[in-house]
């Protein structure tokens, strides 16, 4: 029986597997590339409300990103981002990988107790606000109950609704929900780091402090650049906390860029303005993503 | 001995991390009046379930019908697309297999609250908005298939390339092997991911708070939200409503443990 030359190549190896892989790459080109595209544009462009739906619009050049750094909520959102990253970041990874070494031991349940953790990672984002809007609550808050009994603070903190404490409630918050996910990464990690070498460091009079620093911190990282740039990322795109917990406020005091923008598309109707927040996350997350890409290649060579 | 006194500091570090989990479920259950006691009642003193009622008054049903419905969706459209993908990637070697990757990677990291208004552009553009759930299905599929891509892909290189060797002697053709040899091979991995995904999607909220005009067919975070910042004070329906929301999520969870943290902590980084 006669085949086509299309049906041929299909089922011919190279055909078939390449088929599958542009089927998803060109779905990610529409969905994820062309978005990303029309932002930038958008940035370069003046629109509004009317122009939204077409392409062609006047040329803006470099004014929507001079206007944005002139705004007075400029800088202090920009700041507010690097400590929500930052601090995010390194308390994620100290509890996460705190968490990965103790479970690392020998003991009967280990891995049972430690999946269990995993059920902060899977709850939705939204909920895991509501729930933490509730134990920030000033008056009848659990978490002031348990800083007052301990004796770490007097009066009531109102987390959400004081400008000084309402970044660090979605911090807390963030950092909540991403421990899980820093914990089962740098587990697999030190799960890869062979026992052997581990015997020779205590055979030759390493202690415990020596066999971290001299062994686990140089061949974990890798992971732990994988960690960071994913948990860069993860923290930068982190929008339904904030949309639960605060929206941003009060008076901007927990806004960070990537809710900014969303509420200038979406609430105020600056478009181009958003477009420009937009635009800078998209470079700074690229680069991120380089070097994520760079550990993960780095990681498969061992 | 030392064993078991590991075991206790573990759970105790597990509970301490689930005590949000926890208070969630706790102030379901005490009434309106309890909640304000303060000290508060770390443990409901007169428990009282008020899941009907919150589920009733707040026509729950709805919305979580509309969030699995998505949720379906999404991971349909992710376990269509992604399987193939990732088994090709896991086969592929080359510049162009390491390019396709990256862009596989790079294209999703992008946040959706950055992503959603172009898309709510050529959504309107092509009329996909007066079908609102599809729009969420197709945007978000583009956020969940490299996770499921990377991790399916990690399942496929565990498969023995003989076997597909073997098929392909036997006579069959590339597209036999995939199908009638490997896919039965990688099942169990393609299921976990696939779970994994569809949770996620459950819990999706820029998107379909974006894009989903229509209350009837909003999904439960978006509806979750409204009722948010619109009744701070009621918080026993909340946590109700969040307990309602997330006990599927959670029940999902604990059968398959084992098996997702096996999935995560074989693919996680490969």
């Amino acid at each position: 029986m006669l085949q086509s030359g299309f049906a041929r190549y299909l089922r011919d190896g190279k055909g078939f597997e390449g088929t599958l892989i542009v089927a998803a790459v060109l779905y990610l080109l529409v969905f994820a590339a062309f978005p990303l595209l029309y932002t930038v544009l958008m940035s370069f462009q003046e629109v509004d409300m009317f122009t939204l739906g077409t392409l062609v619009r006047p040329f803006a050049g470099l004014k929507n990103y001079t206007d944005l750094f002139q705004r007075p909520e400029f800088a202090p959102i920009v700041w507010n981002t690097v400590i929500f990253v930052t601090l995010s970041i390194v308390f994620q990874l100290a509890i996460g990988f705190a968490l990965a070494l103790f479970f690392l031991q020998d003991f009967p349940g280990s891995t049972y107790v430690r999946g269990l953790f995993l059920a902060g990672w899977i709850l939705p984002a939204l909920v895991v606000g509501a729930v933490w809007r509730w134990i920030f609550a000033g008056d009848f808050g659990v978490l002031n109950y348990a800083l007052q009994s301990l004796g770490l603070i007097d009066g009531q903190i109102y987390w959400l609704s004081d400008p000084a404490y309402a970044l660090y409630s979605v911090i807390i918050a963030n950092i909540w929900l991403g421990i899980p996910f820093n914990m089962i990464l740098l587990s697999v990690g030190l799960a890869g780091i062979p026992g052997d070498v581990y015997e020779a460091a205590e055979m030759d009079g390493a202690n415990v402090f020596q066999r971290f620093l001299t062994i686990t911190l140089p061949m974990m990282g890798p992971t732990l650049g994988a960690v960071v740039a994913l948990g860069v990322i993860f923290t930068l795109q982190q929008f339904d906390l904030v949309a639960a917990l605060t929206q941003g406020g009060p008076a901007n005091s927990s806004n960070v860029a990537q809710y900014w923008s969303w509420q200038m598309s979406f609430q105020t109707y600056e478009i181009s303005g958003g477009a420009t927040v937009a635009t800078m996350m998209i470079a700074l997350v690229i680069v991120v993503a380089v070097i994520y890409v760079r550990s993960v290649q780095r990681e498969q060579s061992f | 001995m030392k064993r078991y006194v590991l075991l206790a500091l573990a759970i105790l570090f597990a509970a301490i991390y689930l005590f949000p989990v926890y208070w969630m479920y706790a102030t379901a259950l005490k009434t309106s009046g309890s909640i304000f006691k303060y000290p508060p009642e770390l443990w409901p003193s007169q428990p009282l379930f008020q899941v009907s009622r919150v589920f009733a008054e707040h026509d729950i049903g709805r919305y979580l019908w509309n969030s699995l419905l998505v949720a379906t969706g999404i991971t349909a459209i992710t376990m269509l697309l992604g399987t193939g993908a990732a088994y090709a990637l896991a086969n592929a070697r080359g510049a162009k297999a390491n390019v396709a990757l990256f862009l596989v990677i790079v294209l999703q990291v992008l946040p959706p609250s950055l992503m959603v208004t172009p898309l709510f552009v050529a959504f309107n553009h092509v009329g996909l908005l007066d079908y609102p759930r599809t729009a969420v299905v197709l945007a978000t599929a583009a956020k969940t298939l490299a996770f499921y891509i990377v991790l399916c892909r990690a399942t496929f290189t565990q498969v023995p390339r003989e076997l597909k060797d073997a098929a392909l002697v036997d006579g069959n053709s590339h597209l036999g092997a995939f199908f009638l040899i490997i896919l039965p091979l990688a099942r169990n991995g393609i299921l976990i991911t696939s779970v994994l995904v569809f949770l996620q999607s459950f819990g999706e909220y820029v998107y379909s708070r974006s894009f989903i005009a229509t209350r009837e067919l909003q999904t439960a975070t978006v509806n979750l939200a409204t009722y948010l910042s619109a009744n701070s004070a009621d918080w026993v329906g909340l946590m109700n409503y969040a307990g309602i929301y997330v006990a599927p999520i959670l029940i999902v969870f604990i059968l398959l443990q084992r098996q997702i943290v096996t999935g995560l902590t074989s693919g996680a980084l490969k």
